[in-house]
């Protein structure tokens, strides 16, 4: 919280800092940064209390939603040590590293490196590192040793946790101040009690959390983002900021996971670039495609299309970028090529399409790139839906009422979101129309086909009026789809007519 | 020098290459071939529409835009029937939100495949003839429609590079403009073909009861206003003072010239432009 208020705000950095907020109706502080913890300044303590005992507190507004934002930010950024970053609570992450430490030259050095890119962001970082989740949470927050050996047990467990406080476990503080109240102030105090009158006093809770600090019980975690298939990435000893180096880069990186996808003889459906800052952002950008790539160019050429198509012109490389990684997310494979010549050439113009819809999806955006698809639906603004295009093929028509075609078609070419209102003239009320004004011209109707009687859904909307629609020609030979709603005489006295579309 | 400008003059440079090896191709190679409409508008296109070109289609009237539309989704209709692809339709937001979207049934109607179109939206005109471009490059679809709302960022550069793309893919390029109405003569553009387009009375169907018929098949009213025939091409051009009306059966997927002795199409037929509209 400290962090982002001196983030956000200019703060000597020697000046205790502290984040305030209203809690049960006074102003308290609810985090302090490290100077202002050495000189005895705790969270709960009252404002006043805190400004009287030391003057110079510097207090900011907590902004709850903008700390979690740079929580995020700060996760993605995580994601350079490994693809499993989640958030833990409000104000913690938490990484699994299994399998990665010897990446960054074992345990020490991956928590060196962390600590380095974070403090870098201008950030103060606890941390801890154990086989469990919850040691790790314990270690961080209430040790001063930060890497608990891989394989604890027994003795070594003991001597390492035991003495944490038992709030390292977790717990509310109310069943803390219970625990306190009974004796019971550290882990060791409950490690070596029998478990059974623990759990009757504090509930099974408490038994399940030992559990999960010794590893019994492995608590998984829940990552932000799923692992990808694959990944491969690029280290810069010099950060790059040139966007043409960036998608240099970006090239070379698609030929590498191209080779790997080969391998697998697999094809790209959705890939992932990120973009690590050495200011600790992290840039993500994915693209889809309609069917599995697995040629470099057209990847490569998918994030040129996205990015062109984007607010920003280029790639946003901030201060430099030293990290680069091109993932994977989902592969699919590829069903080998082969038949006569004559289908080869249809599927040859097959993927030239599914390439462009992959391109325009990439530059304008899903939902701008779509197929129809018909729905079985009465009400003829619900009969078809838009279905984005890079989703693959249409589903087989066919499916609710087919309009074949006609020569005199029944259906009009364009349909108004919204019916337009229109002043007619009929015969009779619950007649057809002979003439009608429509956007302030007036049309003669020449020929008129109707009417054909829609009713909206009685199940889902009560009482919507009934609509009677007409095919309408005016004497110049312009097609219109025309309704009245209602009932005359059954469901209103007041016939309203409308356009609801125009025939081509 | 835009990059248009560099198409072009690379276009033109491998044209003079070719030239010098002795090689036929004076002109890119023009494989596609020409799309038969109906025997009248054949003989003014010499030998009916370029498949590889751009065409413009103009509304008449603003109340005429659904009209144009309508023709040229039958062209595009008739591209890929006689390809079998799928067909692009790509709209401008603005002209979507004001004349209404294209409505899935009635295209079916219209006899157009649904399975073998795909849709898209471009924010603007810019972003529109970029996408058009890039799909008519690519050489996969039967026909690409490309329906701005102005076409004020279109100029003989614009025009030229769609000319370019649609020789390179093989695909027609059909343009329509919503807001140009009425002006067909007024601008200039590398197109190969420009049709201003009106709405026609059809020929309208006995009614039982004896009252106003029933409409019929949609008619329209067609004005050659460009028409670039090639050198030795063998067509009689554009020749602005005459209509043709066409209808369109959507269940042949063809155009028909109805006779004059139908009831109401006399009126349509060579009447000065002064009293449409």
């Amino acid at each position: 919280m400290t962090d982002r208020a001196r983030r956000a705000h200019e703060v000597d950095p020697r000046a205790p800092l502290a984040v305030g907020a209203t809690v049960k109706a006074a102003r308290r502080l609810v985090g302090v940064d490290a100077n202002a913890a050495r000189l005895g300044l705790a969270p709960g303590l009252t404002l006043a209390d805190a400004q009287a005992r030391q003057p110079s507190l510097v207090v900011c507004d907590a902004e709850p939603e903008a700390e979690a934002r740079l929580l995020e930010r700060v996760a993605d950024a995580c994601v350079r040590f490994t693809p499993l970053t989640a958030l833990d609570g409000r104000d913690g992450l938490m990484l699994d590293v299994s399998g990665v430490a010897h990446l960054f030259g074992g345990e020490e050095g991956l928590a060196a490196e962390v600590e380095a890119q974070l403090s870098r962001a201008g950030l103060t970082v606890a941390l801890g590192l154990a086989d469990s989740p919850r040691a790790a949470w314990a270690l961080a927050r209430f040790s001063h040793r930060r890497i608990a050996p891989a394989g604890l047990a027994g003795k070594d467990f003991a001597r390492l946790y035991h003495d944490l406080p038992a709030a390292a476990l977790g717990l509310d503080p109310d069943t803390c101040a219970d625990m306190a109240r009974a004796g019971l102030r550290r882990i060791g105090d409950l490690a070596l009690r029998p478990r059974a009158p623990i759990a009757a006093r504090f509930g099974a809770d408490v038994i399940a959390r030992l559990d999960a600090l010794a590893g019994d019980a492995r608590g998984a975690i829940s990552p932000r983002f799923a692992a990808p298939e694959l990944s491969v990435e690029r280290r810069f000893a010099s950060p790059i900021a040139a966007s043409e180096a960036a998608f240099a880069a970006l090239a070379r990186l698609a030929d590498d996971l191209a080779l790997l996808l080969e391998r697998q003889g697999k094809g790209a459906r959705r890939l992932e670039l990120m973009l690590f800052r050495i200011d600790g952002g992290a840039r993500r950008i994915s693209v889809g495609a309609g069917r599995p790539l697995a040629e470099a160019k057209a990847m490569a050429r998918l994030f040129a299309e996205r990015l062109a198509g984007g607010a920003e012109e280029e790639i946003d490389t901030g201060f430099g970028v030293d990290l680069m990684r091109l993932s994977c997310l989902v592969a699919e494979r590829i069903a080998p090529a082969q038949g006569e010549w004559e289908r080869l050439e249809e599927s040859a113009g097959a993927r030239a399409l599914a390439d462009l819809v992959d391109r325009l999806s990439a530059r304008l955006g899903t939902r701008r790139v779509t197929r129809l698809e018909r729905v079985a639906a009465h009400l003829p603004e619900q009969a078809f839906a838009a279905t984005p295009a890079a989703l693959g093929e249409a589903r087989a028509a066919g499916q609710g009422e087919s309009a074949a075609p006609a020569d005199a078609p029944t259906r009009p070419l364009r349909l108004f979101e919204r019916p337009e209102p229109i002043e007619a003239l009929a015969e009779v009320p619950d007649g057809p129309p002979l003439r009608f004004r429509w956007r302030r011209v007036l049309h003669e109707v020449a020929a008129i086909e109707g009417p054909e009687r829609i009713a909206a859904p009685w199940w889902r909307r009560p009482g919507a009026p009934t609509r009677d629609y007409f095919r309408a020609e005016d004497a110049l030979g312009r097609r219109f789809w025309l309704y009245r709603e209602g009932l005359y005489g059954r469901e209103t006295t007041q016939a309203k007519w409308f356009v609801h579309g125009v025939f081509g | 020098m835009s990059p248009g400008d560099r198409a072009e003059g690379v276009a033109r440079l491998r044209c003079a290459v070719a030239a010098i090896e002795g090689r036929r191709a004076a002109t890119p190679a023009r494989a596609a071939g020409r799309l038969p409409l109906t025997g009248a508008l054949d003989r003014a296109l010499g030998g009916g529409l370029a498949a590889d070109g751009l065409h413009e289609i103009a509304p008449a009237s603003p109340a005429d835009g659904s009209a144009a539309m309508g023709f040229a989704l039958a062209l595009a209709a008739r591209f890929m029937a006689v390809r079998g692809r799928t067909a692009i339709v790509m709209a401008e937001d603005f002209a979507l939100a004001e004349l209404g979207a294209l409505y899935g049934p009635g295209l079916a109607a219209f006899g157009l495949d649904l399975s073998r179109l795909v849709f898209v939206r471009a924010p603007d005109a810019p972003a529109l003839f970029q996408a058009m471009e890039d799909a008519l490059k690519s050489g996969a679809p039967a026909a690409v429609i490309g329906e701005a709302w102005r076409l004020k960022s279109y100029d003989l550069a614009a025009s030229r590079r769609l000319l370019l793309a649609a020789r390179a893919g093989g695909a027609p390029a059909l343009l329509t403009a919503a807001s140009a109405y009425g002006a067909a003569e007024a601008f200039s553009s590398a197109a190969e073909t420009r049709f201003e387009i009106a709405a026609a009375p059809s020929a309208h169907l006995a009614s039982a009861g004896g009252g106003r018929g029933l409409p019929g098949a949609p008619a329209f009213t067609v004005r050659l206003v460009k028409a670039r025939i090639g050198v030795g091409g063998a067509g009689q051009g554009a020749d602005p003072t005459r209509t043709f009306r066409l209808a369109w059966r959507a269940e042949e997927l063809s155009f028909d010239e109805p006779t004059l002795s139908l009831p109401v199409a006399a009126a349509a037929d060579d009447r000065p432009r002064a009293t449409r509209a």
